[in-house]
């Protein structure tokens, strides 16, 4: 599959992605992709016979239109099974198949791997290295998954081809979901493709500082003819010079000549370039003018995936259900590093070679009272309800119907286990039951949370829901 | 449709089907089994996408047609008959359920939306003895890893082998390999161009919950299709195959040993679920002390002996108690051997009586 057909299979899916629930879309098209388009018949490749034929008896339209927009052509879909192979993140095997035998692991092993801190000389060395950009952000640290594949695509294009491809290069998103480390990791590439080049990475806010500086010592030439040679221009947290005028105006002549020069310009911000208040207009409609992609709060599995890359540049071995378990702790990026941390740290302080559950749990234990004031028994129901559909008084209600059983067992579990009530209290919550069920119910959840991937799946999208 | 078919033939049946309806409320379609009758056949179909099944009971068609019906409701209903033949027919918007003294009708969905499950069968690769297949079976899948995000682990890989099968499964901590050999009546082919496969361990396990009459159960493979079919007596099950590549598992099994251990199964099992209890606030360690007549197994303080017969110096290893319950239930005889070099190096388990069949797992450092 080269690039084109992936970026425009990439937008496709990401219209889509508004009309499916999440669960189903993971189901439906993680292992979709756009295997050709000759003659206006895109070929998709499906998973198995029966994700292709319902691919296309009920979702015919809306990739075809999605596609049509994204192409400006009118194409026939054709669906085939073809098993893709693009899993970016590299499976984890487990010790077993990390061990060598004859003795050689033994020795190896016994070394504990504490706070190995060094970063693998795997990356790519530099000559030198750029101002202000951190060398370990790059896109091979970058973990990958729906939520910003996406962003990460378009980040290598416009890596490879500056000022081709998408000129400027606008990606937004919430905080801690990796937009700095894409910023750096384009730099980077450029940097390394290319040192001579001039390449400036800063902030709004330190562009805005060198504007008012260079006002105040009227001398705006020498920082005009800066910006204006700058081969790339990246600009983190544009959304801070809202209301900036002067600031304002300076950047738009900068970014004008730039363009003309064919200088690539990324920026990043927490919102769309639309919805940054007091923006001059012609401003604003620059900034969309090229590419703008968003990052989305990483999802669980993008979460497991990052502590994993994380666990492995610290030199420690993770689990996979330990993984999970941090993984569901946290909300973004930043806090898993915390997280991560600390359970390291107090791996190391047992003595511990690894990170066991139990020590992810301590880890995790401080992380939840910290948070636990703002939620409440209401929000739980509440989303519970939502994620089920179901209403809260069937919820509460005498009916023990599978699903509503289900969704009950999991308020159960997630009051337990998030607000830390007594039984009694749960039971009071949910409609006067005994404690005894409750118990029932939050020792079934437990118990299949393991197991039971439906469940698992269930729960993290309801801690999604409400955030925690 | 209209077509007639005995009660108690269909509840058996809707037990099985059950498994593969997907429990996605937003695939509406998928909460529905589709009937498709005709040629004096009811054909009922179920999927969630991971694995199909199909069930064909014989029944009198007076119309032939499709329909969908909501799974659940239709079962309980079923369920809860005491007649001895039902009617079901649809003029193709509701579906009404007639017994000699009930009648009831369900809102459909059309069969059209239903997805197909299969395009074809694909090639036979084997007819083999359902029992004896389920057998060997057992003893494998439960080492398959239950997360969906490492897709090659949580598959069992098959390789052919002259006349049969060698099975692998894994979930990074332990593995169980066996060499399936076929009977005599048994038959199977090789299939050109794909020599090992990764099936679903879901639908091995599946495929362990079909309970039919009929002896052999028939395997088919479809690689235009990417997928495997078993079908025994009525029932067949399709799920794709997992395209990824299972790790070098042949380097990881251990070719000597520096001590052996025999032990009863059974004894063992009863000793390690003793020492379970205890094990649960020490991070499930459970550890094997090997001596000279005996194993001790210990959870801290607490300990069983289990008589065994030890060849070779004493020596000591430390298992996760849930590998070590999984392995002991699964363990295909009832005399063990035990085989192990040294405290961080896997465990391995074998069967007395031949060599087809390993479980090894992987130990857990302890320190002093």
């Amino acid at each position: 599959m080269n690039d084109r057909l992936d970026t425009i299979w990439q937008h496709v899916l990401k219209e889509l992605k508004k009309k499916v629930s999440t669960a189903n879309f993971f189901t439906l098209f993680a292992n979709t992709g756009l295997l050709s388009l000759e003659d206006n018949i895109a070929t998709i490749a499906t998973p198995s016979t029966v994700v292709g034929d319902l691919l296309y008896k009920r979702f015919y339209k809306e990739l075809k239109a999605s596609l049509d927009e994204q192409t400006k052509e009118n194409n026939e879909l054709l669906f085939i099974v073809q098993a893709l192979n693009k899993s970016p993140i590299k499976e984890k095997t487990g010790p077993l198949f990390a061990t060598e035998l004859n003795g050689l692991s033994e020795k190896d092993r016994k070394t504990t791997p504490i706070l190995k801190t060094e970063i693998k000389p795997s990356q790519p060395s530099m000559i030198g290295h750029l101002p202000r950009v951190r060398k370990e952000y790059n896109f091979a640290t970058f973990a990958v998954s729906s939520t910003n594949q996406l962003a990460f695509v378009s980040s290598q294009n416009v890596a490879q081809n500056p000022g081709q491809s998408y000129n400027p290069f606008f990606i937004y998103g919430p905080v801690g979901v990796g937009k700095t480390h894409l910023l750096h990791a384009i730099a980077n590439h450029i940097y390394m493709q290319n040192p001579e080049q001039k390449t400036i990475y800063l902030t709004s806010e330190e562009f805005t500082n060198e504007v008012v500086e260079a006002i105040k010592n009227n001398d705006t030439s020498r920082m005009k003819k800066r910006f204006r040679t700058a081969a790339l221009l990246l600009i983190d947290d544009i959304q801070f010079i809202e209301g900036k005028d002067r600031v304002q105006e300076e950047l738009f002549h900068t970014f004008n000549i730039l363009i003309d020069q064919g200088s690539q310009i990324v920026l990043s911000s927490d919102r769309p370039p639309q919805e940054i208040k007091k923006l001059e207009k012609r401003l604003s409609s620059r900034f969309a003018g090229g590419l703008t992609v968003d990052i989305e709060a990483p999802d669980f599995e993008l979460k497991t995936a990052i502590l994993l890359k994380k666990a492995e540049k610290y030199g420690w071995e993770l689990s996979i259900e330990v993984a999970k378990l941090l993984a569901n702790g946290a909300q973004d990026t930043r806090s898993l590093e915390g997280l991560l941390l600390r359970a390291i740290t107090l791996a190391t302080s047992l003595q511990q070679s690894e990170i066991t559950s139990e020590v992810a749990l301590k880890a995790l234990g401080k992380e939840t009272e910290e948070k636990r004031g703002s939620l409440h028994a209401d929000d739980i129901i509440k989303e519970v309800c939502n994620f089920y559909s179901i209403k809260p008084t069937q919820l509460k209600g005498p009916k023990r119907d599978a699903s509503l059983v289900r969704a009950r067992q999991i308020t159960m579990y997630m009051l337990k286990a998030e607000l830390k009530l007594t039984l009694v209290e749960i039971g009071n919550i949910l409609g006067g039951r005994d404690h005894t069920t409750v118990m029932h119910g939050v020792e079934k959840i437990e118990g299949q949370l393991e197991g039971n991937v439906h469940i698992s799946q269930d729960i993290s999208g309801i801690k999604q829901l409400l955030r925690v | 449709m209209q077509v007639t078919l005995k009660a108690e033939e269909l509840k058996n049946k809707l037990g099985f089907i059950n498994h593969a309806v997907s429990n996605k409320q937003q695939l509406p379609i998928l909460l529905n089994l589709l009937l498709e009758a005709k040629e004096s056949k009811l054909n009922l179909s179920s999927t969630d996408l991971e694995i199909g099944i199909q069930v064909e009971l014989s029944a009198e068609v007076k119309q032939p047609g499709k329909i969908t019906v909501p799974a659940r409701t239709f079962s309980e209903l079923v369920n809860s008959l005491s007649a001895d033949s039902l009617t079901i027919e649809s003029d193709g918007s509701n579906c009404v359920v007639k017994t000699n003294k009930t009648k009831s009708i369900f809102a459909t969905m059309s069969a059209n939306e239903f997805p197909r499950l299969f395009e074809e069968r694909g090639v036979l690769l084997a007819s083999i003895n359902a029992e004896e297949m389920k057998k060997e079976l057992n003893a494998v899948v439960f080492s398959a890893s239950i997360d969906i995000a490492r897709p090659s682990l949580s598959g069992v890989y098959v390789e052919q082998e002259e006349n049969g099968f060698l099975l692998v499964a894994t979930d990074g901590y332990r593995l169980s390999l066996k060499h399936f050999t076929a009977g005599k009546d048994d038959k199977v082919n090789l299939l050109e161009g794909k020599s090992s496969m990764i099936v679903p361990a879901r639908a091995f396990k599946e495929a362990l919950a079909m309970k039919e009459e009929t002896e052999k159960i028939e395997l088919y493979v479809s690689i235009n299709s990417n997928q495997i079919i078993f079908e025994q007596g009525s029932i067949i099950l399709i799920s794709r195959l997992i395209e990824a590549e299972f790790p070098n598992y042949e380097k990881i099994i251990p070719v000597d040993f520096s001590v052996t251990a025999s032990f009863d199964r059974e004894e063992m099992l009863k000793a390690v679920r003793i020492c379970s209890i205890f094990a649960r606030d020490i991070a499930n360690v459970i550890k094997f002390s090997l001596q000279k007549d005996k194993i001790i197994v210990s959870a801290g303080e607490n300990i069983v002996e289990v008589d065994s017969k030890i060849k070779g110096e004493e020596n000591e290893i430390a298992f996760n108690s849930r590998y070590l319950l999984d392995a002991l239930s699964n363990l295909p005889s009832e005399n063990i051997n035990f085989e192990m070099t040294g405290p961080l190096n896997p465990g391995v388990f074998k069967t007395a009586e031949d060599a087809s069949y390993l479980h090894l797992i992987m130990p857990i450092k302890v320190q002093e």
